[in-house]
């Protein structure tokens, strides 16, 4: 049935003049046996309800016309805040540094939100948390001291004033080694505890949020700013002002971003989406590079970035340090070495600490930030760490589910070469014990799925990959060189 | 007098043909104050299009003598038209088609600093724009004046010379309207 879209018009101005409870007889009545009439004006309806729920009524209220104008500058004071200058931009506002006046004469920083976000939410959901805030008191910590409504009614946040460069400026500036890089990061881990403990998550920790200062006896100072922010801003709202700018604005930067919050349903995130931000920063002090390329993520759309966050293995970083090239080359210097010894230095341990951080299961990731400083520090003092290598089950699984189809029809024989696929040579040894832990000894080292591309050779079906699953788990296996 | 304030008074005094005068002055303004803002390349800087709008009000037109003239919101419907010319001029020059649809696509770091929105968001929306209009002429010249100018509702059916309860009405359509459109595509 054609829908002429005047026509949806008229009866959706229609049915406004009505409330919505009279909506659906009014539909009934009035679309004339057309349901694709019906349904047009339907989800116009619908689309006004969301509006209306969302900034309530605001869009009808006067403009901040002129107001606009008067943009904040130094010398402007905001509450019993005074603008000194400007001392960074976020991608959510600018941030100055400011004088408190009373009760008490201090220099804070004061973060000033731009325009289309609404003031009203905003502000209240920060008033949720003050309290939690409040409470929140490590050395680690930058402290959010308060919040409020500009004039022009935009928010702000004032915290305390942080004089320091990004942990990866600071590490590369000062050419930190590995290891001494770890030394902070642990202090990074152990203030995300104690805010965790108080049940804040801080949802956008990225090095722009870690500062490291030095102190006056030339001693570096982490300190992690801008927790309780980040959710208060959040989720991104549809008002007539960002009706536009809300389908492009994800919250939070994609090179930080878990998978759990790239799908957008920003509810659904806990403390252990701050532990894989904290991988992706570890990952960056050790490599000087993020797991996705921050170039690909530019170009990609939000479809992609989903895809690639939910989906893509990034490599670990003794493989990402062999394959940067000429960043290499940088990235060793500002650690104090060289490519290869660094990717040797990676590899085995700190890359499972790295790795498990970056799960895309949030339950196999460190469940808190402590037992992830904690799995740090054993490496740092040579005691075995927790995290290991992905059990061949585990990786098998992982690739059965990825090649399922493949699989089915894989013979009793082509075992082998499934195996061959999942990376482990023939001449190896599976030795699985009764609760399902896998430990492999390996001679030969080949490149994953070196089959998959050249095809395997349809056979007799293999079965239920459960049951193969099952008999593998009970066995031990040996695999003889030659064999097809 | 300015030419601008010129022109308004004429405007205001029932002239027909003068509001044509408007948008080529307001248009060269606001290009120039855009243009100058944006050499300055402060890296501290947060250009709104509505911020250059008015501020290009206050330098052409004499504010005092226009406070209460009707003739101000033709003003900003050409300021509106202007800006709009002007951004989606920008957009397709520095835009690149790419699959996956405009409003998919997302670029963090390159967001214009004129709108906060991405050259291919802008030009998308510019797009939807002129289908509303064919639409609903009142409900395309709203969500100019509203987008482009960010004029409050009753000040925009001033300058369009209508009330605000029919302005209303088609700003409900609009809205309604781009808000299934987007969500199309997303």
């Amino acid at each position: 049935m054609i829908v002429i879209e005047e026509q949806a018009r008229s009866l959706f101005l229609a049915a406004l003049e009505q409330t919505p409870d009279a909506w659906p007889d009014f539909l009934d009545e009035s679309s004339g046996g057309n349901s694709a009439l019906r349904a047009r004006v339907q989800e116009l309806l619908r689309a006004h309800q969301a509006q209306g729920r969302i900034d309530g009524g605001d869009s009808d209220a006067p403009a901040a016309s002129l107001d606009h104008l008067h943009a904040e500058r130094p010398g402007t004071v905001i509450g019993s805040y005074k603008l000194l200058e400007q001392i960074g931009e976020g991608g959510f506002g600018v941030v100055y540094m400011a004088e408190q006046q009373h009760p008490v004469r201090r220099k804070v920083a004061l973060k000033v939100v731009k325009p289309g976000m609404d003031t009203k939410q905003v502000v209240a959901r920060f008033e949720a948390e003050r309290q939690a805030l409040a409470l929140m008191d490590h050395p680690h910590l930058a402290k959010v001291l308060d919040a409020g409504a500009t004039d022009r009614g935009r928010p702000y946040f004032v915290m305390e004033l942080i004089r320091g460069v990004p942990i990866t400026q600071f590490c590369d500036g000062n050419q930190l080694t590995p290891n001494e890089r770890l030394e902070l990061f642990v202090t990074v881990c152990q203030a995300v505890q104690h805010a965790h403990q108080r049940g804040i998550i801080h949802r956008d920790l990225k090095p722009n949020n870690v500062l490291v200062t030095l102190q006056d006896d030339g001693t570096p100072l982490v300190k992690v700013i801008d927790f309780g922010i980040a959710k208060a801003l959040g989720p991104e709202r549809l008002t007539d002002k960002t009706l536009f700018t809300a389908f492009a604005q994800m919250l939070g930067t994609p090179l930080y971003m878990s998978p759990e919050q790239a799908e957008m349903n920003g509810q659904d995130t806990d403390t252990r989406t701050d532990i894989y931000a904290l991988g992706v920063l570890l990952y960056e002090l050790l490599t000087g590079t993020t797991p996705f390329d921050k170039e690909r993520l530019k170009e990609a759309s939000y479809e992609e970035i989903r895809r690639i966050l939910r989906e893509e293995e990034p490599a670990k970083p003794s493989t990402r340090i062999s394959t940067l090239g000429q960043a290499a080359t940088t990235a060793s210097a500002n650690r104090k070495s060289e490519p290869k010894r660094l990717s040797q230095l990676f590899r085995g341990e700190l890359d499972w600490i790295v790795m498990k951080a970056l799960e895309k299961d949030r339950n196999r990731r460190y469940d808190t930030a402590s037992s992830f400083a904690a799995d740090v520090q054993r490496y740092l003092h040579d005691e075995p760490v927790q995290a290991c290598p992905p059990s061949a089950m585990y990786r098998f699984r992982k690739f059965a589910r990825r090649h399922k189809a493949a699989l089915m029809t894989a013979s009793a024989v082509g075992f082998t070469l499934v195996l061959a696929m999942v990376g482990l040579a023939a001449g190896t040894v599976l030795v699985l014990r009764e609760n399902r832990r896998a430990s492999v000894a390996r001679r030969h080292r080949r490149p994953r799925y070196p089959l998959a591309r050249s095809g395997i050779p349809p056979a007799a079906a293999l079965g239920e990959l459960p049951d193969a699953e099952d008999s593998f788990a009970r066995s031990a296996f040996v695999l003889l060189p030659g064999r097809r | 007098m300015s030419e601008v304030t010129r022109v308004l008074s004429a405007i205001e005094q029932g002239d027909p043909h003068a509001a044509n005068d408007l948008l080529p002055l307001v248009y060269d303004e606001l290009r120039r104050l855009a243009a100058q803002k944006l050499a300055q390349d402060k890296p501290g800087q947060t250009l709104e299009a509505t911020g250059l709008v008015h501020e290009a009000y206050l330098r052409l037109v004499d504010v005092e003598k226009a406070q209460h003239w009707n003739s101000r919101g033709h003003f900003f419907a050409a300021a509106a038209e202007a800006m709009r010319r002007i951004l989606v001029e920008r957009a397709r020059s520095k835009g690149r088609a790419k699959r996956g649809g405009a409003w998919q696509r997302v670029d963090f770091e390159k967001l214009d600093v004129l709108t906060s929105v991405s050259p291919d968001q802008l030009l998308a929306l510019d797009d939807a724009l002129a289908r509303l209009a064919a639409l609903d002429h009142v409900a395309g010249e709203l969500v100019k004046l509203r987008y482009f100018a960010g004029m409050a509702l009753d000040q925009a059916a001033a300058a369009l010379g209508i009330s605000t309860r029919t302005a209303y009405r088609h700003w409900a359509y609009a809205r309604a309207w781009l808000c299934s459109e987007l969500l199309k595509d997303a």
